[in-house]
């Protein structure tokens, strides 16, 4: 049975009608806050100092060259090479008798300038080894089963290993941006226990941020990651800070009992609206550094610095570590590649594009890999029992 | 197993599609197309080449106009490499003869080329030995093509005459050739010998 969009409807006008009503107190909200971000009469040191006593349940951005700084893009090298790699997965299926999972990840080498040149490929791999499945605590008491969640952040471990293997096959001397698409900060690991992360971000991630920050001492490699339409409010956050009348904020405490409630003038403002409003085309706004738990623990000289940078009619967020972050000529590469990297792919980063078309793991392809592993069981005689609701899904009857 | 195409250097394209009447290529060279009319072999297959494409490797991902700010066609590649590793060359040729162990026979084979087998552009001996018999014309002129076939016999008969020592006269020899073949069709005859030259 389809879904019944006769019985939606009226409830799909009802939020549109409401999302209408709520459009002149959002531009007042967006205002306010473009006026605060404005505020000359901030002063920045002071502020930063409030931020680092605040105790707030919301992220708020460190500050790194005030709030409102607007770079526009710096030239380009005349030849450089941008790198990009994205991947899909077919989860491990509980309702199928063998566990296994695939990784497919593809990557795009695109080299523009005197020797123009591009390298589109893709790498699927198949994990059904024991110890592809879990994650062992070092005493072996412990196992976390890799599927789910923990097996989108096994594969963005994957991406960050296939860019670091491409980096390292480039010229020495040569000028180089490599992306991943979406975040630095491997957020979902929060919710697991020690040994996980240990595994997939020391041992994982970051171990493959150290093989590009060693590999720039001969060549000149920035590393970045793209958000198209961020939701994030950690700059906006900030201009919480700014309002609040209290001197140190601590939202746990104070914020119950405030009366004023000067924040909620900025309430439902993301940080994207800001800035579209604030940078032309091209440019990016201030270096700012994420304040989450994990990129402060864990990250180290990786910690993730981010700047928007403004792409026609969009906002994106490119998060950068701190070794890119804090080399001028890194930063600039990063900015000036990805704004043309922006350029050429119609708003968004061609080498992201092409390693996501190599990468893409459609429905059919799904569904062809299954049955080519349970044709190849009953070829070599192995039982391949499957559950009676995957059976029911797959074969609908009345 | 036959694997007939030994031959490595050359090469330039390879089968994508087979029957027994003709086959389609992808080439090697985005653009490395053959020219219309060209004498191509696959194995003991020859072949004449009746069309040629050049389209989105994904047919789900449509080319898009990149031009608008750039100063010469050439720039559009330079500044979108992955351009060429995202597009594709394909031609099509219709079968025309093929080789047996005793000699070259301007029939249809019995067997179709194979999918991934290579393909040559005939080199001018080849051509030469090729055009010796116009048997092949009977080929052309009764084949089912998206294209009029009075157009592809002028191509192909063009381009063999340009390895021959006198074109002319195997231009002479052809059109007696196709005079016969077409002799109640006069307004084909004429279509085609007015696109000889």
């Amino acid at each position: 049975m389809s879904l019944d969009l006769t019985k939606v409807a009226s409830q799909v006008i009802a939020m549109i009608s409401g999302l209408k009503d709520a459009r002149e107190e959002r531009r007042q909200r967006l205002q306010f806050a473009l006026d605060t971000l404005n505020d000359r009469a901030i002063n920045i040191e002071k502020l930063k100092k409030k931020i680092a006593a605040s105790r707030t349940t919301w992220l708020v951005a460190e500050l790194v060259e005030g709030l409102d700084k607007r770079c526009p893009a710096p030239l380009n090298p005349a030849d450089f090479t941008v790198i990009g790699s994205d991947g899909s997965h077919i989860d491990v299926d509980r309702h199928r008798s063998n566990r296994c999972y695939l990784i497919n990840i593809g990557s795009a080498v695109i080299t523009y300038g005197s020797r123009p040149d591009a390298v589109l490929s893709n790498s699927p791999r198949l994990y059904s080894n024991d110890e592809d499945l879990v994650i062992s605590s070092p005493d072996g008491d412990r196992e976390q089963v890799v599927e789910g969640a923990i097996l989108g952040i096994k594969r963005s471990v994957e991406e960050c290993r296939h860019l670091a293997a491409l980096a390292a096959q480039l010229p020495a001397d040569s000028d180089c941006l490599t992306l991943l698409d979406g975040t630095l900060i491997l957020w979902g690991l929060e919710a697991y226990p020690e040994f996980v992360t240990q595994s997939l971000l020391n041992d994982g991630f970051l171990a493959c941020l150290d093989r590009m920050k060693q590999l720039k001492a001969d060549r000149r490699l920035a590393l970045a990651s793209y958000i198209s339409f961020p939701r994030s409010t950690d700059v906006v956050n900030v201009l919480r800070v700014v309002v609040c009348p209290h001197d140190v904020v601590d939202s746990d405490r104070l914020c119950r009992t405030c009366t004023s409630r000067e924040c909620d003038k900025v309430q439902g403002v993301r940080d994207r609206d800001l800035f579209i409003n604030l940078l032309e085309n091209g440019e990016r706004s201030a270096l700012f550094i994420s304040p989450s738990k994990i990129v402060k623990e864990r990250y180290g000289d990786h910690r993730v610095h981010f700047f928007y940078l403004r792409v026609d009619d969009e906002i994106a967020r490119i998060e950068i570590p701190q070794w890119v972050a804090e080399n001028d000529r890194l930063l600039d590469l990063t900015h000036g590649l990805i704004s043309d990297q922006c350029h050429c792919g119609q708003g968004y980063p061609v080498v992201l594009a092409e390693a996501h078309e190599q990468a893409v793991v459609t429905g059919a392809d799904r569904e062809n890999f299954w049955e080519l592993v349970e044709s190849s069981m009953i070829d070599e005689h192995l039982p391949s029992p499957g559950s009676a609701k995957s059976f029911s899904k797959r074969t609908r009857w009345i | 197993m036959r694997f007939i195409n030994n031959q490595s250097s050359g090469k330039i394209a390879e089968v994508i599609e087979a029957e027994t009447t003709r086959f389609t290529a992808q080439c090697y060279d985005l653009y490395g197309l053959p020219p219309l009319g060209s004498l191509v072999h696959t194995g003991d297959v020859y072949a004449i080449v009746f069309n040629a494409s050049t389209s989105s490797l994904e047919p789900g991902r449509k080319p898009l106009a990149r031009g608008k700010d750039e100063t010469t066609e050439e720039d559009i590649y330079k500044s979108s490499p992955q351009l060429a590793k995202l597009l594709r060359s394909e031609f099509e040729a219709v079968t025309v003869g093929f080789k047996d162990v005793e000699s070259l026979r301007q029939y249809l084979p019995p067997q179709p080329a194979r999918i991934h087998a290579f393909v040559y552009l005939c080199q001018p001996d080849e051509v030469k030995e090729f055009g010796g018999s116009f048997d092949f014309l009977d080929i052309l002129v009764n084949a089912a093509l998206p294209i009029p076939a009075e157009e592809l016999i002028a191509a192909s008969l063009r381009q063999m005459s340009r390895v021959q020592d006198d074109p002319r006269a195997f231009l002479v020899a052809a059109g007696k050739e196709l005079a016969s073949l077409l002799s109640s069709q006069y307004d084909r005859l004429k279509s085609i010998l007015g696109r000889l030259s």
